[in-house]
């Protein structure tokens, strides 16, 4: 407990964890203040036309609908040269995720039910990269600059150290986080309120907010853990970023294109973002053209392929995992000078 | 007398892609008993500082046996950490704390009560300064600081690695006086140190390393008088008939300038009678008693060619395997 104290105030102390937050909170305020300028509360007269265009566009809709119904039944009157889908059941209104609300003629106008996931995105993305970054820096540094010598003078326990060490980031990145996105989402809520519209605020919309949420802040810890776990192994703060480029540069864009001049199949899913990605948003889908390629003339072929949360969890979770573990097998026995 | 520190057999051997293998510990053996202050001597590169850093869990050890306080180390050095106080090489700090807060992080770290860091501070003579960041420390206070956190833990057993490092000569005295007093009160010290004068003013016992191994060991004054070669400086009126007569009497003697240098003296009267019985007074006879800087030269073989830059690697060993270890006798 002491030695998570100790831990604790080096951690906020280190100039670069400062940096970063006050970048955090500046990214927030620009963001916050942007969009109350540019959102001001809808008029009663501007609600009502907001109303009426989206009304009228459900109508038209509609309306294109039964024409195509009628194209296929040969009972349009002759003379529009309107095309229609094969399947006019893609263009029924009913089945459509969403119709025309009114919000979506309203313009100038902040939407929070709207607007919500997006930012939430956008928070998780600048934590991500500040876990990443704060977690390759605290054990760098202190590899660098002896402390962590230092530290075994005092504890010569080279496990317990580094987890206290670990331990720390995770639980410092996570209280960041959890602050900073609360206050994030109840300051665009209040703008919401008071400059804006709300939006519909249901059940529905909380519970699936709150799963990104969720999903976020893991991805958070994950990525810290990795950032610590490989600049331990590297000795360095840069083999993180070091990794990480060359894993960017590497795989993500050569491995790619080796994958596609090779004619490979779902590519995607061997990739971390294809993982990242699915994980966040709960699924994710790709397309493969290749996937049709064997396939007969007869049996549809959509040729898409997805991912599920679980397994894109799995990976992340053994990517982290087993970096982790490489880390402290290393600095269990490896020589500090 | 307890063994504080033992150590036998000691090798590591750093492997590393640019310069391939270096063997930086030869089978080093260190023996520090309770009570004394124990020189640690050799010069840049002899395996000084890898010694410490084996013997502290710091860096695996190839072979060897080592123990502190009684545990074998590193296995269960956490049991007696908390006894020893040890600084290793120029610690590096955390530039951004202060000194005070530095020794706070480590108190806290350690289990210390924080009272302790404003003694310490004192101690080393920082309580001015404590307030100040590091970054801002000269080489000396940085040293300073070091050595305050060593003593942080109250520790029974003191292990400093050049602690004179950048400090002024009033430094290098306070220091000194801070290590005889810790002595006074029961701390166990090892001090290493490639600054010959240094030890012999204040260690009671030393250990000479010389590219890894051990080339001398035991009290102070023993070493000394192992490498007394019984020399008097002798002044006479007439050195070319005083070395005749002196040659007739089966010592060695050569003129050294004004003087000379009389060799195999067991007792320095034979010289005066010698000569004063032929009519030749002696003016001055000084025994010629070796320092340790000529003991370590020698046994180090720093100086054999004072005209040719010497290299950190060229340290010798002495003739053959020949160890003297004033402890155990001579053994070759
Ligand atoms: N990390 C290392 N990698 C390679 N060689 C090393 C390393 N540390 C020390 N050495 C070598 O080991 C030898 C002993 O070094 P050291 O113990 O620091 O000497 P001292 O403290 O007596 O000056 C030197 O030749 C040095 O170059
Ligand atoms: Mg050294």
């Amino acid at each position: 407990m002491n030695l998570v104290r100790a831990e604790l105030e080096r951690l906020s102390a280190r100039r670069f964890v400062q940096l970063m937050v006050v970048l955090l909170v500046l990214a927030f305020a620009v963001t916050a203040a942007t969009t109350l300028v540019g959102s001001h509360k809808p008029t009663v007269s501007e609600l009502n036309s907001a109303r009426e265009q989206a009304a009228d566009a459900r109508r038209s809709m509609e309306v294109t609908h039964q024409q195509c119904l009628a194209y296929q039944d040969d009972s349009l009157p002759s003379g529009t040269n309107e095309t229609f889908p094969s399947d006019c059941s893609a263009i029924d209104p009913i089945r459509q995720d969403r119709l025309p609300i009114a919000a979506d003629y309203l313009s100038g106008v902040f939407n929070f039910a709207d607007q919500a996931r997006p930012l939430l995105y956008f928070l998780i993305a600048f934590l991500v990269l500040f876990g990443f970054l704060v977690g390759a820096s605290y054990i760098g540094a202190d590899l660098n600059s002896g402390g962590v010598v230092n530290l075994l003078l005092w504890r010569p326990r080279r496990m317990t150290v580094l987890a206290a060490k670990l331990g720390t980031l995770l639980g410092t990145v996570l209280v960041l986080a959890l602050l900073a996105s609360a206050a994030y989402l109840a300051t665009f809520w209040m703008i919401g309120q008071t400059a804006g519209l709300p939006g519909r605020l249901d059940g529905d919309f909380w519970r699936s907010l709150g799963a990104v949420h969720g999903r976020g802040l893991v991805l958070v810890l994950l990525a810290s853990a990795v950032g610590f776990a490989i600049a331990t192994l590297g000795r360095h703060t840069s083999a993180a970023l070091g990794a990480l480029a060359a894993y960017a540069v590497v795989w993500e864009l050569g491995g790619r294109l080796v994958l596609e001049i090779i004619d490979a199949r779902r590519p995607d899913r061997l990739m971390l973002s294809s993982h990242i990605g699915a994980w966040l948003s709960g699924g994710a889908r790709f397309f493969d053209p290749r996937l049709c390629a064997g396939s007969s003339g007869t049996d549809y072929c959509e040729g898409f392929y997805s991912l599920t949360w679980p397994t894109a969890l799995a990976v992340l979770l053994l990517l982290t995992g087993g970096l982790t573990a490489a880390a402290f097998a290393v600095f269990r026995r490896r020589d500090l000078i | 007398m307890s063994a504080v520190i033992e150590i036998e057999g000691l090798r590591k051997t750093f492997h590393s892609m640019r310069s391939g293998r270096r063997v930086a510990v030869d089978g080093f053996d260190l023996l520090v008993e309770a009570g004394q202050i124990h020189g640690f001597l050799g010069p840049n590169g002899s395996g000084k500082t890898t010694t410490l850093r084996a013997l502290l869990g710091l860096v695996r050890a190839d072979s060897g046996r080592m123990t502190v306080l009684g545990e074998p180390s590193p296995e269960l050095l956490p049991r007696v950490a908390g006894q020893v106080g040890a600084i290793v090489e120029s610690p590096q700090f955390f530039g951004n704390f202060s000194g005070y807060r530095t020794l706070r992080l480590l108190a806290r770290a350690g289990g210390v009560p924080v009272s302790r860091v404003d003694e310490v501070l004192d101690l080393v003579g920082l309580s001015d300064r404590g307030d100040e960041r590091v970054k801002g420390y000269s080489l000396g206070m940085k040293q300073r600081l070091a050595v305050a956190s060593a003593l942080l833990k109250d520790p029974r057993l003191l292990i400093l690695d050049e602690p004179a490092n950048g400090l002024d000569p009033a430094g290098i005295r306070e220091m000194r006086d801070l290590m005889r007093s810790l002595s006074a009160s029961g701390v166990t010290v090892l001090v290493s140190s490639h600054i010959l004068g240094e030890i012999q003013l204040i260690c009671d016992h030393v250990t000479i390393i010389s590219r890894g191994r051990r080339v001398a060991s035991g009290r102070v004054d023993e070493v000394l008088a192992g490498h007394d070669r019984h020399e008097f400086l002798v002044r006479v009126a007439e050195p070319e008939r005083a070395v005749e007569l002196l040659h007739a009497a089966d010592l060695t003697a050569v003129v050294d300038g004004e003087a000379l240098v009389v060799g195999g003296v067991d007792d320095p009267t034979v010289i005066s009678r010698v000569l004063g019985e032929q009519g030749l007074w002696v003016g001055e006879l000084t025994p010629l008693r070796p320092d340790l800087e000529s003991v370590f030269l020698e046994l180090t073989g720093a100086y054999e060619h004072p005209s040719v830059p010497r290299q950190v690697d060229d340290s010798s060993l002495p003739h053959g395997e020949a160890v003297i270890d004033l402890d155990r006798g001579v053994d070759a």
